[in-house]
């Protein structure tokens, strides 16, 4: 059963639309990640979850109860903030008592759960300090020790790791993980980053605009976009788009960019995408897709094509190089050592198989 | 070296304008203390003494044995209670305004702008009023008076105080289980406890030092010390023994008070305007 | 925003008592001053009857009530641009470190915290023809006995009030000035001093700018405590010699509290509201108040 059911959710602050129609089914225990760019109502969405906001239209049910007219208080859900939400003026193991002290937990049971939870996060020794006295590392678990604690149905967090340095942040990414894998609980996490979003996610909604754009496992995404945003949202380096056409060349499809390259489709993909043939595309390429091939490889849809480096980018293991390609500058990841310098010219294999090909008035990606 | 010196010139002439400026505005609150140690014998002789030949209390004395300075304690009793109530009912307010928007920027205008009427202009029709209630020369005249002119200072100051709170800090503990009742008191009271001590000073001082309601509304009965200091002047003689001694015991009060709360001195004087 | 009617009910119950309290001492006074200034009220007699306009085309002829008028606006135009310029110059005094600052400021602080009844009472101590160190002082100076009748001579109770009221609030500019100049960015100062700007032209160019929002508030809530002075010269002439010294708001309060004209006063006070409404609208138009 789901343990969230969103169904057909618009929320207007004034006059502004911000969320503009969400369905979605969140089964228990799975770990979802809302991503999007900044502004797009991921957060308006999450607070409309926890009650924080109100619902203009739509209905909300958490384990299967209608919850649009509940107080957050009611909801059962645990949040975690950006900005920890921690009370200043209380000490650490009063800030995670806090709600248990709220919802009227006999005082003998406190002690023991806040306990558990500490340890649960390594933070059982700063139990007696203020929030003054720690790092943004030890806040941000204390902020999760006080919604852990709770044993709520449904965990919300919004962006909880954007306030810390790129270290701390994998470290925390791989704790949340940890966390929800022994918990088991049901959790919506919410982040611009699609590193996070990839790296923790069993499943991503990827919002645009107040509406969801796809959703699926990271790898379904990334590997299968379904349009052109996404495509271009997830990855880093993003994928490359390079406007061009699709023509037929006897039996075979050939992408044809504007300066006459043309890059053979494999036949399977040829079969499906016939009918597009003398349309024009866009061509999405990753720069995973091209490499440096060795002589010996020769799958069907390796395809070979000859570029000129303009500038080249290491980052030590792997290499960036950008070129040219129609009239839009491509970046290829290669091996450190495949190229030397700006201006070579060398020969780079593109995994035809992989690459996708966009329908430029629908922006929808082709099947195929 | 040559820099130095003219530094330190610079420096020595900074504190003798500084000493004397400080000198000009602390020098009549020590005339004003001063004479009230004095003898009446010192006071009136010619010419002035700049220091008391004798300290004495004898002024004081005569105001506690005539019964005068229980006007210390009326102009206590009004500005403690309209404190306490319209600390908590503007208090109420402010939150609902600056959470909530209630009302919009009309109410907060409006409320704002009620603090800017001439104290005569409200307390003429208040005094009809009171005559016909029978309120005039009671504290509880006064104390409503006081907490309705200081409720606008309040709302603003404290809705300032309360837009300084992250809403985060109130959301997670409605998350967290509790009522908005609560969260007041678990989480917006404490947040901005340094606020309300210093609004509550501020309120508390606005009527203690308030003359000219307490003028037009008391009798006898519940004559405030501002009000009981022009008592003495007289028509040909000022009686300054006493005019001094009490103004003294209204003073000092605030002094105290005021020496503890430096830190939120300037915002509560700028209406929040500037944040210490 | 949109609430739900929860939260609505809650936030509503929260402002209710306090807008009640503000209805009975903001409405309810106007409202009662209109009906009485179309009546006929005074000492002797009660007359409610109507009386049309007649209150208020009496405020045209009252010499006294303009006359007092005027007295209010000079007292504000001459000590409100003293307080304000003798302030900043303590400001920027004060603006760099000062061995002692904490100790000046802090006793800087205690004439605005004082009762106005009470400086008032202080300075009519002050000024005392023979008992007050002023005079003694300009005895000194003048190496003879001076007896001056500070708060008597006509041509000596203004500066004489002005004196007093300058005191008592000049600290209250100066806190907040200096408050304004410690807030201002250090390194705009630093880049006018690069670019080889005079003090006059960094005054002028950065200082005054960033601070003027602080001062255009602190001139505003001067300018309005001007306009309802009372207490200092009440303490200190009582509105005399004659009327020479008389504020509006001793005149209504001779009106209204020792002639008894109840429906005049009534026209007095509400002219007073109309008129001060006009001026805090048109300020509060170019000051920032609102977050
Ligand atoms: N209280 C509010 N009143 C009016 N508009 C708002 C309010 N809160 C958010 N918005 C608008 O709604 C839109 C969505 O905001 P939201 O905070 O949900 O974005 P987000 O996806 O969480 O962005 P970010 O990644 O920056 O946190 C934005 O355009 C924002 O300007
Ligand atoms: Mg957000």
């Amino acid at each position: 059963m789901a343990d969230l059911k969103i169904t057909d959710l618009h929320k207007y602050y004034g006059s502004t639309h911000v969320v503009k129609g969400v369905d979605l089914e969140i089964p228990a225990g799975e770990f979802t990640v809302l991503v999007g760019q900044s502004g797009c109502g991921k957060s308006t969405l999450l607070r409309t979850i926890a009650g924080l906001e109100d619902a203009n239209q739509g209905s909300i049910e958490i384990g299967g109860q209608r919850v649009n007219d509940l107080p957050p208080r009611d909801r059962d859900i645990a949040m975690v903030f950006q900005n920890y939400a921690l009370y200043p003026y209380m000490t650490v193991f009063e800030n995670i008592a806090f709600g248990l002290r709220a919802r009227r937990t006999p005082r003998a049971g406190i002690e023991p759960k806040v306990q558990r939870a500490a340890r649960m996060l390594a933070i059982d020794h700063l139990l007696e300090r203020f929030p003054r006295q720690l790092s943004g590392g030890q806040l941000q678990r204390v902020a999760i020790g006080r919604a852990v604690v709770r044993n709520a149905r449904l965990y919300l967090f919004d962006e909880p790791l954007s306030n810390l340095d790129a270290q701390l942040r994998d470290e925390m990414r791989g704790e949340i993980k940890r966390l929800h894998q022994d918990l088991g609980k049901t959790m919506i996490y919410v982040t611009h980053d699609q590193i996070e979003a990839m790296t923790m996610a069993d499943r991503i909604v990827l919002l645009r605009d107040g509406r969801i754009e796809q959703q699926g496992a990271p790898l379904e995404l990334y590997e299968r976009p379904a349009t052109r945003y996404v495509a271009g949202f997830l990855g880093s380096p993003a994928m490359n788009f390079v406007p061009a056409s699709l023509t037929a060349a006897g039996n075979a499809l050939v992408v044809r960019t504007r300066d006459g390259t043309e890059l053979a489709l494999p036949p399977t993909r040829a079969e499906t995408m016939a009918a597009h043939a003398g349309r024009p595309v866009v061509l999405g390429v990753r720069p995973e897709h091209m490499s440096r091939g060795g002589a010996g490889e020769a799958r069907a849809g390796i395809v070979r094509h000859t570029v000129t480096i303009d500038l080249l980018q290491p980052t030590g293991a792997r290499t960036y190089a950008t070129f040219r390609l129609g009239d839009a500058p491509v970046v290829a990841e290669l091996q450190a050592h495949d190229v030397s310098q700006p201006g070579e010219r060398i020969e780079l294999a593109f995994d035809m198989n992989r690459v996708v090909l966009i329908d430029p008035d629908s922006e929808l990606v082709i099947a195929g | 070296m040559r820099s130095a010196t003219r530094h330190r010139i610079k420096l020595a002439l900074r504190l003798a304008a500084a000493s004397a400026i400080t000198l000009f505005f602390v020098f009549p609150i020590y005339w004003l203390f001063m004479i009230s140690f004095k003898t009446a014998d010192e006071i009136y002789s010619y010419p002035p003494t700049w220091w008391p030949g004798q300290i004495q209390f004898n002024s004081y004395a005569v105001l506690f044995k005539d019964g005068d300075a229980t006007t210390v304690w009326n102009s206590f009793v009004v500005a403690s209670a309209s404190t306490v109530i319209a600390m908590f009912l503007g208090t109420l307010c402010a939150y609902a305004i600056a959470r909530f928007r209630t009302g919009g920027d009309h109410l907060a205008n409006w409320i704002i702008s009620q603090r800017m009427v001439p104290p005569i202009a409200v307390v003429f029709p208040i005094f009809l009023l009171y005559v016909w209630l029978k309120l005039v020369d009671t504290y509880i005249g006064l104390i409503l008076l006081y907490t309705a002119f200081n409720l606008p200072y309040v709302i603003w100051m404290m809705r300032g105080y309360i837009l300084d709170i992250p809403r985060a800090l109130e959301e997670s503990a409605l998350v967290d289980g509790c009522t908005r009742w609560q969260v007041l008191w678990k989480v917006v009271f404490p947040m901005c406890r340094a606020g309300l001590f210093a609004t509550a000073i501020f309120t508390f001082v606005f009527a203690w030092n308030d003359f000219i309601f307490a003028l037009v509304l008391t009798r006898t009965e519940v004559t405030t010390y501002t009000v009981q200091v022009t008592h003495y002047f007289g028509g040909q003689s000022n009686f300054w023994a006493k005019i001094s001694a009490m103004s003294v015991l209204g003073t000092v009060p605030i002094f105290i008070i005021v020496g503890f709360m430096q830190r939120y001195l300037v915002r509560g004087m700028s209406l929040g305007a500037i944040k210490g | 925003m949109r609430l739900s009617s929860r939260d609505r009910r809650f936030s509503l119950s929260l402002v209710a008592p306090s807008i009640f309290l503000l209805l009975l001492v903001g409405v309810f006074p106007l409202v009662y001053l209109l009906v009485v200034s179309f009546q006929g009220i005074t000492m002797t007699e009660l007359d409610t009857s109507f009386q049309g306009l007649r209150n208020f085309r009496m405020l045209f002829d009252d010499e006294r009530l303009w006359q007092s008028l005027l007295h209010t606006v000079i007292f504000t135009a001459i000590a409100l641009p003293l307080e304000l310029v003798l302030g900043l110059a303590m400001a920027q005094l004060f603006i760099d470190k000062l061995p002692g600052r904490p100790v000046f400021v802090a006793l800087l602080v205690l004439p605005v915290v004082v009762s106005p009844i009470v400086a008032g009472a202080t300075w009519s101590l002050m000024f005392d023809q023979r008992f007050g160190p002023i005079n003694e002082v300009i005895s000194w100076m003048l190496g003879g006995e001076t007896t001056i009748l500070w708060t008597i001579k006509p041509d000596l109770v203004y500066p004489a009030i002005l004196l007093a009221e300058i005191w008592q609030w000049t600290p209250f500019m100066f806190l907040l000035l200096l408050a304004a100049l410690s807030a201002v960015d250090k390194s705009q100062l630093e880049a006018a001093a690069i670019d080889g700007a005079g003090w006059w032209r960094t005054f002028f160019r950065i200082v005054l700018p960033a601070i003027w929002p602080v001062m255009a508030i602190a001139i505003l809530i001067r300018a309005l405590d001007l306009f309802r002075l009372f207490d200092i010269v009440w303490a200190l002439t009582k509105g005399g010699p004659g009327t020479m010294t008389e504020t509006i708001s001793i005149f209504a309060y001779v009106k209204g509290f020792q002639q008894f004209e109840t429906s005049y006063t009534a026209a007095v006070a509400l002219m007073i509201i109309v008129l001060l409404s006009v001026v805090v609208m048109a300020a509060l138009k170019r000051v920032e108040l609102t977050r």
